[in-house]
């Protein structure tokens, strides 16, 4: 597992100060979607093999909720950014 | 050594017998310091930042984007709480009697964290006066770089003790010494 995340915050840490918070790919619909929609949101989940979005909480420092962008094969790290900047990026889109 | 049953600190237990002399490599743990936490409310986060960097008498500690200690070891605490909520956008919450704060400073201080935190402490990484919230000894703690050889550790009441061990376990070949200081 990639053992050193660079968070925009605080700086390069071990992945023991993290705790990993699931997919951050997924898209909450809205209220008023359909049962599916909703059934594949909190429970259908993709086990990709390669590229990956997480959110990954870091508890032990700003607290701050970072997506993280990494390959679960290579455990090469892409990119960290603050999930408020994320969604924020997402809602621009 | 003095007891002051009013005022128990909670190490006082961890630090029994007699006192002696501070080697060179030294842990003191501030009997009575005061520590504010500072949370800036939503989009003044750089106002309240600069306001708590320019106040006098108050060391700010960042812990995150909008969050920050004030640690105080010369004025009392109403003192601190009048100055901080001048602040204007800021939210500030007494934390004096959750926080423990210690200072380890010395020669050998480095080697010493080395064991306890998993961050690069190098002064050309972690500068002087910086300073970050960060496992130290397996609990969440705001280590501060005060000076060139000096570390200042604040960690929450409940883990003091266990991390007062740890530090003190680490710091053994390095002839730690442990006291008291006001």
């Amino acid at each position: 597992m990639a053992s050193l995340i660079t968070c925009p915050h605080c700086g390069t840490r071990p992945k023991e100060e993290f705790s990993i918070r699931g997919a951050a790919a997924p898209k909450r619909p809205s209220p008023t979607a359909k049962d599916e929609a909703w059934h594949r949101y909190v429970y259908v989940r993709d086990n990709p093999k390669g590229r990956y979005q997480e959110y990954w909480h870091h508890v032990a420092g700003c607290r701050r909720f970072l997506v993280v962008e990494r390959d679960n094969l290579t455990h090469e790290v892409f990119g960290v950014t603050d999930a408020a900047e994320f969604e924020r990026a997402g809602a621009a889109e | 050594m003095s007891i002051n049953l009013l005022h128990r600190h909670v190490l006082d237990d961890h630090i029994s017998g007699f006192e002696t002399d501070p080697n060179p490599n030294h842990l003191s743990v501030i009997r009575r310091p005061v520590i504010f936490s500072v949370l800036a409310h939503a989009g003044r986060e750089a106002e309240v930042a600069e306001a708590l960097w320019n106040a006098e008498d108050v060391a700010p500690r960042f812990c995150g984007p909008s969050e920050w200690l004030a640690v105080s070891r010369t004025v009392g605490a109403e003192t601190v709480a009048g100055m901080l909520s001048a602040i204007a956008g800021a939210s500030v919450v007494d934390q004096s009697d959750g926080r423990v704060l210690m200072e380890i400073f010395g020669p050998s201080v480095r080697k010493i964290l080395s064991r306890c935190v998993a961050v690069d402490l190098h002064p050309e990484v972690f500068e002087e006066g910086q300073s970050a919230a960060m496992l130290c000894c397996h609990a969440t703690a705001n280590v501060a770089r005060t000076g060139a050889d000096t570390f200042e550790i604040i960690v929450p009441r409940s883990l003091a003790g266990s991390v007062f061990e740890e530090l003190m376990e680490m710091g053994r070949e390095h002839a730690l010494t442990r006291g008291f200081a006001d």
